[in-house]
């Protein structure tokens, strides 16, 4: 029963959708905080490459590389952050345009794929990877075997970060400030909550997470690194923080979801049912445009709406 | 500048506007650093580089333009960037927060509920969460800029209790106000500022309404009330019949408004803000559909949520919102005064603009109504808010509007201003234009209308003459007291 | 350090400051490459050679900056109105998609119909599949970026399936090689856009038409009423919609015009260049998002797009010239976004003034 096309999906869609719930949960620390940067899709591929590059050039046990590559991979993430941050932040750039930029510099055509080839990391499988953590009696149980123990670290540590990100900001007074500092920056500033100190320190923790889940592409999922390996898995993960209304623990769904949608073609095909697999990975694009539509209307804007200084630059001077 | 308060003082700053009490009070609490002189706080030294070393110094503001988070309750609010009280924990302890909001808001008689939204609050009520705020940061000084300008008397009237009780438990209030007779009502001190400077500092005992007046524009002046001209009005231009309309949030902000302005006429309408005065004037010009009655202009309907209907019409509209509605800030001073004109020649030809005529009448403009700029082409934003009315004005007025609806036209400009745009008024209205008249300000009203209809809750909730009106009458009325009491 | 906004805008600052960004942009390009173990200046010595000055290099280059040009421009006429169409990657799939079928069908017929029909196709395939954020936006307010953005994946998909997982019309399906490498169906001679040759720098009539569009934008958005309504509603929607204009229409009009001209950029490259519709060449190019960058540093002056086209298509045109174990992949990328961090931090100096006075 563990075959059947269901839990297949499932099992895989969950795995699938472990990078795109650490980039949405990083990108959503940003935007909660008053930064859209759409350089996920930069950041990740950044993740990756430094993460794998680690993985090949660091000589030490196992878990010790496996670790380094995902603190590189997170440190890598955030270096690309903090140029989105100093821009927007600091010099008032537009966000969109910048956040672009970043994908260009850092993307499949940019940084990413400069380092890789120079480097010489194509081509090879990773030395080593993220495996499944829970002894094989515990993997082989019924449904939760291959969904809940089958899984590599990362989706454990991605469960634990989703309660932290959303304790963090219902829960604590700092998560307060951040919130305050997404919906009303006048409010926080003239509370003597540091604007800008709030928008860098949430953009570059949103870019690590990024990096993180770059790294599971390359250090997991695939295991190995070509150019542009994240397929669009950034994009998607911007879509998802939309999707999600800006909410971790609904990331959480919404990541497996999407997730799912990128497995069932690999499912079906082991199944032997044959389908344009490019059509299929169309849904989860027109899904997110639907989902989109459907929240955009005013009554579900008031309620699940976004951060309402998304975007906006921050000057104490100009009102 | 100068100026001194004791503890337990109720100390008055009494400026017209651009008289530099709004930049004084930024200094004082860190928004602004000075670029010269200092300040001492009970004998020290004290420097503010951020609004968190004035907090923690114990000044707080409750600015004019509400610094509150709306999707936040109030407690919520209330504990933002302290650090410390019970919100000094690393984890939100909700039930302390609480119980201490509401103990702070028994002892001084500010009533609202803990756990309520801002969103969901009265202006009041919102006003009263800012003194909240600053009474949990422990605020020895508190500074309140004009803090009446939302409230109507009797709200008012509660605020200056709640200032009193503070005063007497020793912090010191700075009250920011351009209003005579409340300064006389609660201040113990009142000091005056005119053009960035402090003119004198006199115990209220021994001012009275007109030595401060004189002090404040540096001579006498006469307290105006509408000057009967004797001019009765015409037919009927601008009618509102049964008229509703939804408020951004898609509840009802208009119910059932009926009004009539005449030719000739000015009618005023009194309210509070937030009473659906702004979705009035939008609902006439067509900004927002209306979703039940008839607006109509000589007697003709004109097309319902339709901007151009408007126009059309002949309705000229000063918006509320002058930055942003009334100009397009980003775009030139001549491209703003064919904002509506664009359409037809002399503007255009066509499709075509005729950018040479556009830059010509821009000029002309610019001559006629003394608007201080460097030419036609600098951006809006640049103007001043006097000069930017003027824009606005010219506008409207060269469209030749048979009715005009300006909805706070003098908000934030300084007396030169204010005197300006009142003139503008009455010209329009003696050249027959049907003039409708929001205004939170009810001076203003007293000052210019013929008749004045007071907004509560969406409703117009009475109309009298303004000869024969008093502001405690119309206070009454905004306030939702009962019509004909 | 205090940040003002400038009350004047001295008109130097608006051409001294563009090259002091590219200026920077290199010196820090330097640097990777310095630190990567390249020498800079020979590679970019050889960067300049291999886009301008080399034999035949410029026209390479135009052939690189042509759909740069157009999808410069497609995102430029929409960004003058806030609209951030960031879907000019899929408009340019859909133009191609579109003219590669006109031209197809049309085999047999005489050139300049061939060449009209697929300009008008291309046009017609941008503007349709920009409709849909368009409509989405104006009418549920849905935001114009995600949408757009989402339908450049579908479209990209879309044309991977025509090519490679389908027997569809687009498809080459003549003999056995044919169906183990699926490649798209070559285009008929009389289909082959014209291109001029002036003193031996070749002009392709997708790179002439782009300047051609160049010039109408201008014409549009400076003197017509249609562009003073897109200034107006771009500078503040509420004042649009108070000085009586048709917000709606507006953002139907101007993306369905900016989609139109990324369609245009599609149809030039099976046109002028590819001959066939190239599912991994379009995909792996960019030329939508690189266009976004293009308008940006353009500030949105359709002739200047023009200008920025040529430079960044060289500096691509040159990458794939140089590619290989000592010229890595990648380095164009990271220099185009290094050109653009410089521009965008530079433009901070143009807007404000920056003292450094306590």
């Amino acid at each position: 029963m563990n075959n059947s096309l269901v839990v297949v999906v499932i099992a895989s869609g969950v795995l699938f959708g472990t990078p795109l719930l650490y980039a949405a949960l990083g990108e959503l620390l940003a935007e909660r905080s008053g930064v859209l940067n759409l350089g996920v899709e930069g950041m990740m591929l950044m993740g990756a490459v430094t993460g794998f590059w680690t993985v090949e050039r660091v000589h030490a046990a196992r878990p010790l590389v496996l670790a380094a590559a995902v603190g590189v991979a997170a440190l890598a993430g955030a270096a690309m952050a903090a140029i989105h941050a100093f821009l927007v932040i600091t010099l008032r750039a537009n966000q969109i345009v910048s956040g672009l930029a970043l994908t260009i510099f850092a993307g499949a055509a940019g940084l990413s794929s400069y380092l890789g080839n120079d480097l010489h990391l194509s081509g090879k499988p990773a030395r080593y990877q993220f495996q499944e953590i829970f002894p094989k009696s515990l993997r082989d149980l019924p449904i939760v075997g291959p969904v809940i123990f089958g899984q590599p670290l990362l989706v454990y540590a991605s469960w634990a970060c989703v309660v932290l990100v959303a304790l963090y900001l219902s829960r604590t007074r700092v998560g307060l400030n951040v919130r305050a500092v997404g919906e009303s920056p006048a409010a926080a500033d003239a509370m003597g909550v540091s604007v800008p100190r709030y928008r860098y320190a949430h953009t570059l923790v949103g870019g690590a997470f990024a990096g993180i889940g770059g790294a599971t592409f390359s250090l997991s999922i695939t295991p190995q690194w070509v150019d542009g390996l994240t397929e669009g898995a950034g994009w998607i993960a911007i879509a998802l923080v939309i999707f999600s209304f800006w909410r971790p623990t609904l990331c959480l769904v919404g990541a497996y979801f999407f997730g799912a949608f990128k497995a069932l073609p690999f499912a079906l095909q082991g199944h032997g049912v044959t389908v344009a697999p490019e059509l299929f990975q169309t849904l989860p694009y027109v899904a997110t445009i639907i989902a989109l539509v459907l929240v955009s209307s005013r009554a579900a804007r008031l309620r699940f709406g976004a951060p309402a200084a998304l975007g906006l630059p921050y000057a104490r001077e100009e009102r | 500048m100068d100026f001194e308060a004791a503890a337990g003082e109720v100390h008055a700053l009494l400026g017209e506007n651009g008289a530099g009490k709004t930049t004084l009070s930024n200094i004082l609490t860190g928004l602004y650093r000075p670029d010269e002189g200092h300040i001492e706080l009970f004998g020290e030294h004290v420097e503010f580089n951020s609004p968190r070393d004035a907090l923690d110094a114990g000044v707080a503001m409750v600015h004019q333009h509400f610094r509150l988070v709306s999707p936040f309750t109030v407690a919520e609010n209330v504990v933002l960037g302290d650090h410390r009280d019970v919100g000094r924990s690393f984890f939100l302890r909700p039930r302390a927060i609480e119980s201490r909001v509401e103990e702070l808001s028994q002892r001084y008689g500010l009533a609202v509920a803990p756990r309520a939204r801002i969103w969901q609050l009265s202006v009041g009520e919102q006003q009263r969460v800012e003194i909240l705020k600053a009474l949990y940061q422990d605020a020895r000084i508190l500074i309140l800029d004009e803090p009446t300008a939302v409230l109507t008397p009797q709200e008012a009237g509660a605020l200056f209790e709640t200032i009193r009780a503070m005063a007497a438990d020793g912090r010191t209030i700075i009250f920011i106000s351009h209003k005579l007779h409340e300064v006389k009502a609660v201040a113990d001190q009142v000091t005056v500022l005119r053009r960035g400077q402090s003119v004198a500092t006199v115990p209220i005992v021994d001012a009275t309404p007109r030595s401060l007046a004189s002090l404040m524009v540096g001579h006498e002046i006469e307290a105006g009330r509408r000057q009967d001209g004797g001019q009765e009005p015409g037919e009927a231009v601008l009618e509102l019949d049964e008229v509703w309309a939804d408020g951004d949030r898609g509840v009802a902000a208009l119910r059932d408004v009926s009004l009539t302005v005449c030719a000739g006429e000015i009618v005023g309408v009194a309210g509070v803000a937030g009473n659906g005065q702004r979705e009035l004037a939008e609902t006439i010009v067509g900004m927002r559909p209306a979703t039940a009655g008839k607006v109509r202009v000589r007697g003709r309907g004109i097309r319902n949520g339709d901007p151009r209907g408007a126009i059309g019409a002949g309705v000229a509209y000063v918006p509320e919102d002058r930055l942003g509605t009334g100009v397009a800030p980003g775009l030139s001073v001549a491209s703003n005064v064919v904002l509506k004109a664009y359409r037809e020649p002399p503007a255009s030809h066509g499709p075509i603009l005729r950018t040479r005529r556009i830059r010509e009448l821009a000029e002309r403009v610019i001559e006629r109504y003394d608007v201080r700029t460097s030419g036609p082409h600098v951006p809006a934003w640049q103007l001043s808010g006097g000069n930017l009315q003027k824009v606005v004005l010219a506008r409207e007025f060269s469209g030749e509007p048979v009715a005009l609806v300006a909805a706070a036209p003098t908000r934030g400009l300084d007396v030169a201003g204010i005197e300006t745009v009142h003139s503008y008024l009455r010209e329009a209205a003696e050249r027959g234009v049907a003039v409708l008249l929001i205004s939170e300000d009810l001076d203003e009203i007293l000052m210019l209308a013929d008749r004045i209809a007071v907004m509560y809750e969406g409703s117009i909730v009475g109309e009298r003459d303004a000869r024969v009106a008093t502001a405690r009458d119309i206070g009454l009325l905004m306030a939702g007291g009962e019509d004909g009491d | 350090m205090r940040i003002e906004r400038r009350l004047r805008q001295p008109w130097w600052l608006t051409i001294v400051v563009p090259v002091l960004s590219i200026v920077v942009a290199f010196v820090l390009s330097a640097f990777v490459l310095l630190l990567t173990g390249h020498p800079p200046l020979r590679s970019f010595h050889r960067l300049f050679d291999a886009a301008f000055t080399g034999n035949g290099a410029l026209s390479e280059s135009v052939v690189s900056a042509t759909p740069l040009a157009f999808t410069g421009l497609a995102a430029a006429v929409a960004f003058r109105m806030n609209l951030f169409n960031i879907g000019g990657e899929g408009q340019l799939y859909a133009g191609a998609i579109m003219g590669a079928t006109a031209g197809l069908l049309l085999a047999g017929s005489p050139s300049p119909l061939i060449f009209a029909a697929m300009i008008a196709a291309g046009a017609v395939g941008g503007a349709l599949l920009a409709a849909i954020p368009a409509i989405l936006r104006a009418f549920f307010s849905t935001n114009e970026i995600i949408t757009s953005l989402m339908l450049n994946y579908v479209v990209g998909l879309v044309l991977e399936y025509l090519i490679f997982d389908s027997h569809s019309y687009l498809r080459d399906t003549s003999g056995f090689e044919a169906n183990v490498f699926p490649q798209g169906k070559t285009l008929p001679d009389e289909a082959t856009w014209s291109s001029w040759n002036i003193h031996g720098l070749v002009l392709p009539l997708g790179f002439v038409l782009s300047i051609a569009v160049a010039g109408f934008v201008w014409v549009l958005y400076s003197r017509t009423r249609f562009g003073f309504e897109v200034q107006v509603i771009g500078d503040s929607v509420r004042a649009g919609r108070y000085a009586g204009m048709r917000t709606r229409r507006k953002i139907l009009a101007v993306m369905c015009l900016s989609g139109a001209i990324a369609g245009l950029g599609g149809a030039s490259q099976t046109g002028d260049f590819r001959h066939q519709l190239d599912p991994r060449g379009l995909r792996s190019a960019n030329y939508g998002y690189t266009g976004i960058v293009i308008a940006a540093l353009a500030r949105y002056n359709p002739f200047a797009v023009v200008l920025v086209a040529l430079l960044l298509g060289g500096l691509q045109n040159a990458g794939f010239t140089l590619q290989g174990a000592d010229f890595p992949a990648g380095l164009v990328g990271v220099m185009q976004g290094l050109i653009l961090f410089c521009a965008l931090g530079g433009e901070l100096f143009v807007r404000y003034r920056v003292r450094f006075a306590w």
